[in-house]
């Protein structure tokens, strides 16, 4: 009996002493979330001064600096140019580089991974060979914070690494293919050099960020992709061609509708749309009449952009097939 | 002591057994729940959002809105999933054989333009009486057909999907704008494996939202409404993450959840004739793929936030929980071969036990547990003081849980920033274990009558519609 | 074309981001223009209606109204049809530019975006007139 007494005891301190925390937690945040948000729109002004005029930083109570640095690194993710330099410099002098170059060094995953992510928005390109150096961290989530910032400080000598690490699993698909993105079309010559690179996840990943960042002129490395041994390159490849392919791309468009995987023939079917290849159109309907779901699709809305009137004529034909149908009913609207 | 004293004094102690397993359990939710949420707070100094709006690489997302007798809010939800921060997504809206203004409202608001749409056939729906495309929103999509129920409603919706992933959404359910951005995360962590998301549901009573946006977060009014946020956290921001730890998540709200297209197709889609279409389809996931010794992943995201209308009067309640386990029940039965089975790991020898224990039979357990320790003490088996003493402690307990659910919500999350609202969530969870469980409890030992009684259907519910204007957005409201 | 009755050209700026909105205001407010601010797309298109600035720099993606949609609407008034405009997006793909330029935009910027080259975009559209 006493000892429920006791265990009931500890019970309602322990409950007290929850509701003690939850109250005050609430009313100090509250009071500092607050504060926060006036010295950001406070420090804003402040921050455009000095990113467009130069001003030099006054002198600002600990509070204050936070906030400008917060201000500053949510400016460094929007602008570029001349602008993002004096960014970079501010960082430099201010201290806040050094803070998370130290960051960088914590034996928590957590703290290296803030300061992963936080280097990105400091605008100075000389901390990408320790970025460059964190895709081995071995936590995921540092691994990650660093890709995201080499994509934002746009360096393209890092293509090759990013690429690696993207192919070896270190870090998400996704998140690396939007670091490439990134760097545009100064990634390019990069990219056509591992495009023919032995691994095929290298020649894929390179192949869709070269249709994404590429122009017409990459269009031959695309063209020689077609005809690759791995079917996601050859996939990647016909996607490519849809942006970057011009008119002499369409034979070995029309040679690829023949692919025996289905999604390459539906990419390939897509990119001839693109291209608005004329002479493909009969082949395209065969294909929307007769093919598996997504090629058959794909060719339909292919015709419907390359010419659009065939599209109905066909579409009113017997056996014309769902997809020609939708494709028609789509064009009219 | 007479043989019946003895059968009331082991029942007793089997009683307490019971509850010191769920109150152990619970406690060591909480604990895991600590730990994610402090790792996730600290992870928000780098999630990036930004970088996954921008990237298509982003994979698309089909959201799916089943809609049968929506008109008061149909509209209002499409609007909302259009203008979701994403950068590809298409919206289905699946009218299941409304007998209201449905699809009427749908048509005025959104134009829409009749299209012989190519529909995929794996897997068997209801026959379509037609297809929409939106003149002014080309990825608006309505789906018109015979009512066939909200399963065969969403499959239809599968079929019609082009994208590689589809979000189920439910017709009265608002997402915050960085919902979908949120919750295609562990996608992007993990495109091979990952398999299926949760995102967290919570109630929405009190909010004040314009524009299908949310403006601020309060507590409701009714006091039924409060009491189910305060049980929301426990059971949501606790449960679901002590279950995804274990890798046995087998909830995946109907009302928000994201899952990826081919293995859904591949377990045949949602199965019809039963009301837990939801958490049916993830167990039957969960089976096939480890059946099968797929790497996979069945996700929780605490973050992702979907908010949705509660039930404010005693009767829609009770309606919906009893509905809640008669599905629980179903897909207990048609799983049975799962229980307590090694090759299914964690859902069959822990999540699968504890579902059918406590969730499903403990309501007849806290029901007819009452009486049993009545009695004892009656006949002396159990003395009063003992009574008193049990009775204190698993209040007590109760009632901690329940505030480390509310600091939790409020150290991690922190969408009620008003300190008179939080201070209201305290009391309430305090009352919470005097008299709202028992009449859970009790409902629910009502819907396992129902179950014996082969009951089935929804019933109505009737939807006041949460404040929304209802006129049509007149552009694409996809922000950049 | 412009009534705003002074030396100074107007320019319309519109976008849900503060940051940016400022930004873009202190920029061109220092090369010599008079700035309006709309923080969505019912706000621009009122102030660009009420107003007639020489020239807008709309964000694409803002609540109420999208940038792709304001532009349909001036440029299908007769007060703001030949009224410059130019986008600003956040977005990586190549749709957005084709639709902007669709709707009737004359120039585009990617965000990230350099405040010193919407500045000459500027001053060169304005001079053109």
């Amino acid at each position: 009996m006493s000892l429920m007494v006791a265990v009931s005891a500890c019970f309602m301190a322990l409950s007290f002493a929850l509701l003690t925390t939850l109250a005050l937690r609430h009313a100090v945040l509250g009071r500092r979330d607050q504060h926060t948000a006036d010295a950001e729109r406070r420090m804003r002004p402040l921050a455009i001064g000095l990113m467009e005029d130069g001003d030099p930083v006054p002198d600002l109570s600990q509070a204050d600096q936070r906030a400008l640095a917060t201000v500053m690194g949510r400016y460094s993710r929007k602008v570029s140019g001349g602008t993002s330099e004096r960014i970079g410099g501010y960082f430099r002098e201010g201290g806040g580089l050094a803070a998370e170059l130290e960051g960088m060094r914590s034996r928590r995953a957590w703290r290296r991974a803030a300061a992963a992510y936080a280097l990105g928005d400091m605008a100075c390109p000389e901390v990408v060979p320790m970025l460059a150096a964190a895709l081995e961290d071995r936590n995921d989530e540092v691994r990650a914070a660093a890709v995201r910032s080499l994509g934002r400080l746009r360096d393209p000598t890092v293509t090759e690494t990013l690429v690696e690490s993207l192919v070896a699993h270190r870090v998400p698909r996704g998140m690396a293919g939007a670091a490439l993105l990134q760097l545009g079309s100064d990634a390019v010559p990069e990219l056509r050099r591992i495009a023919a690179h032995e691994d095929a996840a290298v020649r894929q990943v390179a192949m869709t960020v070269l249709g994404l960042v590429g122009d017409s002129g990459d269009a031959d490395v695309a063209l020689v992709a077609l005809r690759d041994p791995a079917a996601d390159v050859r996939a990647a490849a016909a996607r490519a061609l849809a942006r970057i392919g011009t008119g002499s791309a369409e034979p070995a468009l029309r040679e690829a509708l023949g692919d025996p995987e289905h999604f390459v023939r539906a990419h390939a079917a897509r990119a001839l749309g693109a291209i608005g290849a004329y002479t493909a159109v009969p082949r395209l309907v065969e294909i929307a009449r007769t093919d598996r779901f997504k090629p058959a699709r794909a060719a339909a809305q292919a015709v419907a952009a390359i010419d659009p009137e065939t599209l109905v004529a066909e579409a009113a034909g017997p056996d014309a097939g769902a997809h020609l149908h939708e494709a028609a009913d789509l064009a009219l609207i | 002591m007479s043989v019946v004293q003895a059968i009331l004094g082991l029942l007793s102690w089997f009683a307490l057994a019971y509850f010191a397993f769920l109150a152990g359990l619970y406690t060591w939710f909480t604990l895991v729940a600590w730990r994610t949420l402090a790792a996730l707070r600290r992870a928000r100094a780098y999630a990036p959002l930004d970088e996954i709006y921008a990237s298509p690489f982003a994979p698309g997302v089909s959201m799916l809105l089943p809609a049968y007798n929506e008109e008061a809010g149909v509209v209002a939800s499409a609007t909302s999933l259009l203008a979701l921060r994403y950068p590809r997504h298409e919206v289905i809206v699946i009218n299941d054989g409304s007998t209201d203004g449905t699809l009427q409202q749908l048509q005025e608001a959104f134009d829409l333009v009749p299209v012989r749409e190519a529909l995929r056939s794996r897997i068997p729906a209801k026959p379509l009486h037609g297809a929409y495309v939106s003149r002014r929103h080309r990825n608006l999509w309505v789906l018109d057909k015979e009512n066939g129920g909200k399963a065969d409603a969403l499959n239809a919706g599968i079929n019609a999907a082009s994208h590689p992933y589809f979000c189920a959404v439910d017709a009265d359910a608002i997402l915050e704008d960085d919902s979908l951005l949120r919750i295609v995360k562990p996608v992007i962590d993990d495109p091979d494996g990952l398999v299926a998301a949760a995102g967290i549901i919570r109630i929405a009573n009190g909010a004040t939202i314009s524009g299908g946006r949310m403006l601020d977060f309060r507590l409701p009014r009714s006091r039924l409404a409060t009491m189910q946020v305060v049980e929301y956290f426990r059971a949501f921001l606790v449960g679901r993450i002590g279950w995804d730890s274990l890798g046995a998540l087998l909830v995946v709200s109907g009302a928000f959840g994201l899952f990826r297209r081919s293995a859904v197709e591949e377990v045949g889609g949602y199965a019809l004739g039963t009301v837990g279409e939801d958490i049916e389809l993830v167990v039957r996931l969960q089976a096939r793929l480890r059946e099968r010794h797929a790497k996979f992943r069945i996700a929780f995201v605490p973050e992702p936030t979907c908010w949705t209308e509660a039930p404010e009067d005693l009767k829609t309640l009770s309606t919906q929980r009893r509905r809640w386990q008669r599905g629980l029940g179903e897909t207990l039965w048609r799983h049975r071969r799962m229980m307590a089975n090694p090759r299914y790991g964690a859902v069959g020898l822990l999540a699968l036990p504890y579902f059918l224990v406590a969730e499903f039979l403990g309501s007849v357990i806290e029901v007819f547990g009452i009486f049993i320790v009545v009695a004892a003490v009656a006949t002396g088996a159990v003395t009063v003081s003992a009574l008193l003493a049990y009775t204190a402690v698993s209040m007590l307990i109760w009632i901690l849980l329940s505030f480390s659910a509310i600091l939790l919500e409020e150290y991690a999350i922190r969408r009620y920033v008003h300190g008179r609202d939080i201070a209201k969530m305290v009391l309430y969870s305090l009352s919470e274990s005097i008299g709202y469980r028992q009449l859970n409890a009790f409902w629910r030992c009502q819907a396992m009558v129902d179950l014996a009684r082969r009951r089935k259907g929804w019933g109505t519910m009737p939807r006041r519609g949460l404040e929304r204007p209802t006129e049509a957005p007149p552009g694409r409201m996809t922000r950049v | 074309m412009s009534a705003s009755g002074g030396d100074q050209p107007v320019i319309l700026a519109a976008d849900d981001d503060e940051d940016i909105l400022q930004l873009v205001a202190f920029r061109l407010g220092r090369s010599g223009y008079r700035v309006l601010q709309a923080h969505d797309g019912e706000e621009a298109l009122a102030l660009a209606t009420e107003h007639e600035p020489d020239l807008a720099v709309l964000d694409v993606g803002m609540p109420k109204l999208d940038g792709f949609e304001v532009v349909r609407r001036l440029r299908a008034q007769e007060s703001t049809r030949a009224m410059p405009i130019i986008m600003l997006t956040a977005r990586a793909q190549d749709t957005d530019v084709e639709e902007g330029f669709d709707a009737g935009a004359n120039d585009y910027l990617r965000k990230p975006f350099s405040p010193q080259e919407l500045k000459a975009r500027v001053q060169a559209m304005l001079a053109r007139r």
